[in-house]
């Protein structure tokens, strides 16, 4: 990856979004996002919101048949319909969350939602070991104490208070690391990224070349303002896109020492002209080592 | 890569002509269609799954790829267009994750992880499981000793509410009628029991153990104790009584299942402390996720016998009403779990 890229990411996207590296078992290094914990969350809600719902249908369904067959009105039916709730409510949330990411290549509803994805923290494949254990250690981190917390009311104070404090420190868990990983990621090797779908839109070389620079004019940039200026042009007609265009166009006669001025109709003819002839140089000119990252560049002693 | 170095050395024969052919143009026009064609795929995966797919188009997936891929090396040696790179940079993660996501199901996958995964587990941390037998046993040892000395120690160790109504005031016959053999309650009293595994008192210290190994394994290897001095103090409580065969007949129909399922968890625990204490050539984060996922997988196997030790309890225990006969089954019960945990899923040596 060259350093012009990381620029141009940086200047155009801001510096904002956790970005790391994995490698392909087949050696590509691939660039990925590490989602935010706001994002994690929300899709946990949604997740947690789908589940329950779940949960409350099956609910309502095992009651509906309990009282059907009258076992609740014997004796010891009661607890048994109880225990039976508690055990659905157990295989309901792990089952939901395990099957989903094992189906959907580690995406649940919720992650979907938000364009989340669980991958492996090296590049490997994610195993359904992974899966499992990640999502087995929610149980750990949150519903057990949850559970106890909520049904408790006779345990002693401090006891609440440590299950308040082990449920929030797991909580809190990924804001204290910088890949944003919580229990199950450490525990898994799992981390979970945001996956947003990319368009590629068409090849901005032009055909026909009214303008022709020189070599010494092309001098003037380097792949950091190609990239910016391409930025600029695929633009879609943002609602100042002429008078940007213009300044650009000004600025880069004044660079490049162009006499000829342009008249206003071209401006855009010169900008994409400009691009090519531009992006033609600095690739053939990196053929031949000489990658120039920006417009500060200086020939190295070895070019 | 072939083809970087082909494009390098056209490049280098044809002079740069006025009318400049770009490099990156043609190469993008060339694999173009190919790109679109598995940007079709993995949509297709993405909404409906990899079921969705035609035979034909699951062996494509793959080549395609890797055909990428190489697209996405030559794209970052030899073009500028960002627009290009950061499309191969994303087509390539989304069909990376498609052709190296989990292939199982769910049921696949507890199958295997049953079949394999677990008893692996267990064999690659014997050590920590001896030692976290060996806390077990000192515990009990120690808990044994103090209270066949003074039975007071029993309300000391033994929490009221884990005791019942045993304690140093019981008798021979009230433990021999209201414990040992206690009536059958009927199956709905002992599904009720079973059931209640879920948030019974050892599942939560079987997970506290294992999660507490986080903390250095200091916590883990106290609560191994603790569990350890309260099976002595009830051991020493019916040794007092002449019932100390019954009590272990009694205990064992399960117990040995369940403080399996209790030592699993501590040895869980141990490899997670093991890994943070002595991380070896990785750093701290990279060999807790080498080595957290095994420790996980003895965990949740241990969770699995937990709920096998809670059947027992709830079905066998007070259905059985000889010693002799619960030691049998305590006999057959531990013989499986070794035989399970030893022989499954071995590979031949070589």
């Amino acid at each position: 990856m060259t350093a012009a890229y990381e620029q141009a990411s940086l200047f155009l996207e801001g510096g904002s979004r956790n970005r790391r590296e994995i490698i392909t078992p087949e050696g590509v290094p691939l660039p990925v996002e590490i989602a935010t914990f706001g994002e994690r969350a929300t899709a946990f809600v949604l997740d947690f919101f789908i589940q329950f719902c779940a949960t409350v249908l099956v609910y309502l369904f095992v009651i509906f048949v309990a009282f059907g067959s009258f076992l609740a009105f014997t004796k010891s039916g009661g607890a048994i319909i109880l225990a039976i709730l508690l055990l659905l409510a157990f295989l309901i949330r792990n089952v939901y969350f395990i099957h989903f990411e094992l189906a959907w290549q580690g995406a649940t509803p919720g992650k979907r939602a938000l364009g989340l994805r669980v991958i492996d923290r090296r590049g490997g494949p994610l195993l359904p070991t992974a899966v499992i254990a990640r999502n087995l250690t929610r149980e750990m981190e949150m519903f057990l104490p949850l559970g106890i917390l909520l049904s408790a009311g006779r345990g002693p104070v401090w006891e609440e208070l440590s299950l308040a404090a082990w449920l929030i420190a797991f909580a809190l868990l990924p804001l204290f690391n910088r890949d944003r990983l919580r229990g199950g990621d450490l525990i898994g090797g799992t981390m979970v990224v945001v996956l947003p779908r990319r368009v590629l839109l068409g090849d901005l070389v032009g055909q026909s070349s009214r303008y022709r620079f020189t070599d010494r004019q092309l001098d003037a940039y380097g792949a950091f303002e190609l990239q910016v200026l391409e930025e600029l042009l695929r633009r879609p007609n943002a609602p100042d896109a002429a008078r940007l265009h213009r300044e650009v166009c000004d600025k880069i006669c004044r660079k490049i020492d162009w006499r000829t001025p342009v008249p206003e109709a071209d401006t855009l003819a010169f900008l994409k002209d400009f691009y090519t002839a531009e992006r033609a140089y600095l690739e053939r000119e990196r053929l031949f080592g000489r990658a120039r990252a920006d417009k500060h560049y200086k020939e190295g002693p070895a070019g | 890569m072939t083809e970087a170095v082909t494009l390098h050395q056209s490049a280098a024969a044809s002079p740069a002509s006025a009318e400049p052919t770009l490099k990156s143009s043609e190469f993008r026009k060339g694999r173009e269609s190919s790109w679109r064609d598995l940007e079709g795929l993995v949509e297709r995966v993405e909404k409906r799954g990899i079921a969705a797919l035609l035979p034909d188009e699951l062996q494509r997936i793959p080549l395609l790829y890797r055909a990428t891929l190489s697209s996405l090396s030559v794209a970052r040696s030899i073009a500028l267009d960002r627009n290009l790179l950061l499309y191969l940079e994303n087509l390539s993660l989304r069909a990376f994750l498609v052709v190296y996501g989990p292939r199982t199901s769910l049921v696949e996958g507890c199958a295997e992880f049953l079949r394999r995964g677990f008893p692996r587990a267990v064999r690659a941390a014997h050590w920590h499981f001896l030692l976290a037998i060996a806390a077990l046993a000192v515990g009990a040892m120690a808990g044994f000793m103090l209270t066949a000395g003074d039975e007071r120690w029993f309300s000391a160790l033994v929490p009221g509410g884990l005791g019942g109504d045993r304690g140093p005031s019981s008798t021979r016959a009230e433990l021999l009628d209201h414990e040992i053999f206690a009536p059958w309650p009927g199956a709905a009293a002992a599904f009720g029991l079973f059931a209640s595994f879920l948030f019974s008192h050892n599942t939560l210290i079987g997970i506290l153990t294992f999660g507490l190994g986080l903390a250095a394994g200091v916590p883990t290897l106290l609560l191994l104790l603790y569990q350890g001095l309260m099976l002595g103090a009830f051991v020493a409580l019916h040794y007092h009584r002449d019932l100390t065969v019954d009590f272990i007949g009694w205990i064992s129909i399960h117990g040995v299942t369940e403080l399996s399922a209790i030592a699993l968890c501590g040895a869980g625990g141990f490899v997670i402390a093991d890994t943070i204490l002595f991380p070896g050539r990785h750093s701290r984060l990279d060999s807790l996720a080498l080595r957290g996922r095994m420790a996980a997988e003895i965990a949740i196997g241990a969770a699995a016998m937990f709920f096998v030790a809670a059947i027992l309890e709830g079905g066998f225990r007070q259905l059985v009403q000889s010693t002799e006969l619960r030691f049998a089954i305590a006999g057959v019960t531990a013989i499986a779990w070794l035989a399970y945990f030893g022989f499954a899923a071995r590979e031949p040596r070589r």
